[in-house]
């Protein structure tokens, strides 16, 4: 039985581990025919900074990861636009392509989902 | 309702890690299920059988322990997340040649896969980060 | 086989940098699989895969990933099933000198 899972990701991507566990989480549970939706919120939108280069510090790409998504099957990425303006950022500083919800809609999206879980 | 309980926090280090034990207390004693319980993350540390805190302090892995034993809970620790930071069974001491081991029953190692399953077969999933 | 190549109990290259067609022959050897040209097809989509993303991708993936990058007509896991038995993503990724995909232990 498919559920529509909430993943949300909430660190920056290298200052801890949660950031590539939870994706490791994501990856896992889109083998087993889940309807996995992410969203990044408050820290969680660095990991979608393009051009990041994490060799200096001997930690994988947290955005090469993340780009092997729509291999998986995960195609539904948000972020709010309060998020990336509360830390200067624009949508075109992003290397990935998400849907920019405003932070009023967020609860809309959870409504939506059967299970909700956070990293 | 049955819930099952994700712990991402190590114990000793954060107030998580305890919240979580005396949830899981308070979710039996007012007739809960648990489906399982999950350790990911730093949560990993918690299932280790040498954590030797001082004689005054509580004991995070025996706590466990004892409450699986004697609500049989099923306790299950992420094994790729475990075995890199150094948290194996016997089993798993003898695959990748370790002379030592420290994770014992009533935990287990297990995939990432057996969140899922908890997530899935349970009203609630709790997260304690 | 080189000397100084290392492996870990089940067989998956442990030295990833020693990594080279021969030393992918002698693996597949042990699993019984004589390789072949569309083999390395997969191996090289393998390596190429875990050299971009840093991750060895799980069977459904992997399929995916044959079919936009191969052909339409290999991107099937009954096809890739009769290259690499059981399961293609572990024993290609074995094969290819990846780490285990995660959970597949």
């Amino acid at each position: 039985m498919t559920k529509n899972i909430l993943v949300i990701q909430r660190t920056a991507p290298y200052g801890s581990s949660l950031a590539r566990e939870g994706i490791d989480y994501v990856l896992t549970s889109a083998a087993y025919d889940q309807n996995i939706s992410l969203l990044f919120l408050g820290d969680g939108v660095f990991q979608l900074l393009g051009k990041q280069d994490s060799k200096g510090i001997q930690l994988k790409n947290q955005l090469s990861a993340l780009e092997v998504l729509p291999l998986y099957d995960i195609e539904n990425l948000y972020l709010t636009e309060e998020d990336l303006a509360e830390r200067n950022l624009s949508k075109e500083q992003l290397g990935l392509s998400v849907n920019i919800i405003s932070r009023n809609d967020v609860h809309t999206l959870i409504a939506k989902q059967d299970h909700v879980m956070g990293f | 309702m049955n819930v099952s309980l994700l712990i991402l926090s190590e114990p000793y280090s954060s107030q998580s890690s305890l919240s979580a034990l005396k949830y899981a207390k308070a979710a039996i004693e007012a007739g809960h299920g648990i489906t399982r319980v999950f350790f990911y993350n730093n949560g990993v540390h918690t299932g280790s059988s040498i954590q030797t805190p001082q004689q005054d302090e509580i004991n995070v892995q025996q706590e466990w322990k004892s409450l699986a034993l004697e609500h049989k809970l099923d306790l299950v620790i992420c094994i790729a997340a475990a075995l890199k930071r150094g948290n194996l069974t016997l089993d798993e001491a003898n695959r990748y040649d370790r002379e030592q081991y420290n994770i014992e029953a009533p935990f287990e190692l297990s995939g990432l896969g057996q969140l899922l399953d908890a997530q899935l077969n349970s009203d609630q999933m709790i997260t304690f980060a | 086989m080189q000397s100084d190549l290392t492996f870990d109990k089940e067989g998956f290259l442990t030295s990833l940098e020693l990594w080279d067609e021969n030393v992918a022959s002698s693996i597949a050897e042990k699993e019984g699989i004589q390789l072949t040209k569309e083999h390395f097809d997969v191996i090289y989509l393998l390596r190429d895969f875990y050299q971009k993303h840093e991750v060895a991708p799980a069977n459904r993936p992997l399929v995916k990933l044959v079919k936009t990058q191969i052909s339409e007509d290999k991107g099937n896991s009954i096809y890739l099933m009769t290259l690499f038995p059981e399961s293609p993503a572990k024993i290609g990724a074995k094969i290819a000198g990846l780490p285990k995909p995660p959970n597949c232990l």
